[in-house]
């Protein structure tokens, strides 16, 4: 079971996160991924802030656990995420993102932004990348793992399922991937159309390991990166994270409105107050 | 060491390939090879270096994908497989994953032009014009097996998305003795010398060029015959001395006529104010060319080397 200091320590560092994507996303005279970015907050400060081995100090370093943002879009949440960490410096990253010659863009660009892994942006693309990332860390002996974070929607693409059959067939036991299960795409609910339903059935018929979890339980998320298997395990492991695209503010919460979107001013004031009292309820039922 | 392969005219460009790739992945142990089930000439390299061997099954976008995940871990992927799935239905992979990252990636293509026998579905009449329209893409058309071989050498030490183009994969002939020539990316071979027009041509066309040029000869016209088997980057020195020198200019390819090394050629002219007396070019017209050996869709659709010594002399007259 989780240690609950580090339960309240990540948790705390979520709030965190979820004000600062918010006041970005006011500051910004464009549009935010900001549905995405808030289901995945609390999962990227677990990966960033307890389960992967990371050193903002040491990008290069060969141990380093890698992580892949399959769902580019939500650049800005892993910006913060890794800025939380120590990384980049968040009044950088709000005085220039989306802006001409930004390292910070909209989808993260390995390029520009030294300590990104790789850039993405193309949907469904991440997994196969990962899974070459896994290879060869395996062929090397090295003891790392390979995290790659999608979203539900891009698992549409047949690339996803293509890599998965790899990674399954091969054993690639050092590839963990996470799915934001938000159950929506850009502009419908998962079933209005395509049905991703038995997912996780799918997922262990490519031989791979499934956990389910609640992706804003952070309990639930310090277990699942703390039990996850040896890399030597015969099967490579995804978590499916239940979330909520908008999480923890009340306008954008499951509304298909607010894939993507700007804040006007009354917008953002309204937006921390309710992450402010959502935070407050779950402290108290605590 | 220098080794060559040189038995008889005629060798496989695949199992050169397959060779070469066994011998570099005995010296680099960053050498990978991986293919969408389209790997029989890499039988050696699978058996000696199982761990840098990778089988997709019939999935290109996903080998594009893993490639450019080994690339970013330092290591040289070599993707073999044929060309119409590797250049297109992985168009988007090559883009964004390799191209738009700079990766170090290597795709050796089979059956290019209408030399693979499989009808519309297998030719590969377009992929020129896609992969060289790839920021961060280099091109090459090969066709003489040896110049395979130098070139995969040479490859160790470039730092980009490296596409090579070979024909049909069979037996390919030999256009240069073993040893004579040295090959760069970003150069041309001039095979044949000649001052009254020259032939620009890729791959296997250099073959039919060269046996155009004869037929001229003989009748008393001389044809210079440039091997352009690097079409992105552009050698526009040799480009411009041709013109300077010869002044008419043919190119052959097996290719569409829109989009390959001629649309390649116009553009430098155009950027260059560069203007040749007669510019002409014969390939593949706008269609699903359909099913027939190479030799015989050339002659049908009217690049072969009769059309090309056609052409010529209609030029000269």
């Amino acid at each position: 079971m989780a240690d609950p200091k580090e339960v309240k320590r990540l948790e705390e560092l979520a709030y965190e996160m979820r004000k600062k994507l918010i006041n970005l996303c006011g500051a910004y005279d464009g549009v935010v991924h900001i549905g995405g970015d808030l289901s995945m907050t609390d999962l990227l400060i677990g990966l960033y802030h307890h389960g992967m081995r990371v050193d903002p100090s040491d990008i290069k370093s060969p141990t380093r656990d890698r992580f892949l943002l399959s769902k580019g879009h939500g650049a800005v949440c892993m910006y913060i995420a890794m800025c939380l960490r120590g990384y980049f410096d968040y009044d950088e990253i709000v005085k220039t993102y989306g802006r001409l010659d930004s390292a910070y863009g909209m989808h993260p660009c390995k390029i520009q932004l030294p300590g990104v892994e790789c850039s993405t942006g193309s949907l469904g693309q991440g997994l196969a990348i990962a899974v070459g990332l896994a290879f060869s860390a395996r062929q090397r002996k090295e003891a790392h793992r390979v995290f790659c974070m999608m979203g539900d929607g891009e698992t549409c693409e047949g690339e996803v399922w293509e890599a998965a059959n790899t990674a399954g067939s091969y054993k690639l036991g050092n590839l963990v991937g996470i799915i934001d299960r938000n159950k929506q795409l850009m502009t419908s609910f998962d079933g209005d159309y395509m049905r991703l339903e038995p997912y996780a059935d799918k997922w262990r018929a490519f031989n791979w390991d499934v956990v389910e979890l609640d992706g804003h339980d952070m309990g639930q998320i310090i277990d699942a990166l703390d039990n996850l298997p040896p890399i030597t395990n015969e099967k490579p492991t995804v978590l499916i994270a239940s979330t909520i695209k908008g999480k923890g503010v009340s306008f954008m919460e499951k509304n298909v409105g607010w894939h993507a979107g700007a804040l006007s001013k009354e917008d953002t004031e309204k937006a921390i107050a309710d992450i402010e009292a959502d935070y407050a309820g779950e402290r108290s039922a605590a | 060491m220098k080794m060559t392969f040189n038995f008889g005219s005629f060798l496989s460009a695949r199992s050169v390939v397959g060779e070469t790739l066994h011998e570099l992945g005995q010296k680099h142990n960053n050498v990978w090879a991986l293919t969408a089930d389209t790997g029989g000439a890499l039988a050696t390299f699978k058996k000696d270096f199982p761990d840098r061997f990778i089988d997709t099954g019939v999935a290109e976008q996903n080998c594009a994908g893993i490639a450019a995940g080994l690339a970013l871990e330092g290591n040289i992927p070599f993707i073999a497989g044929m060309i119409p799935f590797m250049t297109m239905r992985a168009c988007e992979q090559n883009r964004t994953a390799i191209c738009y990252q700079d990766l170090p990636v290597r795709f050796i293509g089979t059956g290019g032009g209408l030399t693979s026998g499989g009808g519309s579905t297998h030719n590969a009449m377009e992929d020129i014009s896609i992969m060289k329209s790839l920021v961060n893409m280099t091109v090459l058309s090969i066709g003489d097996p040896n110049m395979i071989r130098d070139i995969m050498i040479l490859s160790m030490d470039y730092p980009h998305p490296l596409y090579i183009r070979l024909a049909q994969g069979k037996k390919d002939r030999m256009l240069y003795e073993p040893g004579t020539r040295t090959y760069k990316i970003g150069e041309g071979i001039t095979a044949r010398d000649g001052k009254d027009a020259t032939i620009i041509a890729h791959g296997e066309m250099v073959y039919v060029a060269l046996e155009a040029a004869k037929t001229l000869a003989a009748e008393g016209i001389e044809v210079r015959v440039i091997d352009m088997y690097s079409i992105k980057p552009l050698n526009k020195n040799l480009l411009l001395k041709a013109v300077k020198e010869t002044r008419n200019i043919v190119v052959l390819e097996d290719h569409l006529m829109e989009g390959g090394l001629a649309s390649v050629i116009a553009d430098a002219f155009v950027d260059g104010n560069i203007y040749p007396e007669n510019f002409k070019r014969l390939g593949i017209p706008q269609v699903f060319a359909g099913f027939g050996s190479g030799e015989e869709l050339r002659k049908k659709y009217g690049y072969d080397d009769t059309a090309t010594v056609a052409v010529i002399k209609q030029m000269l007259k």
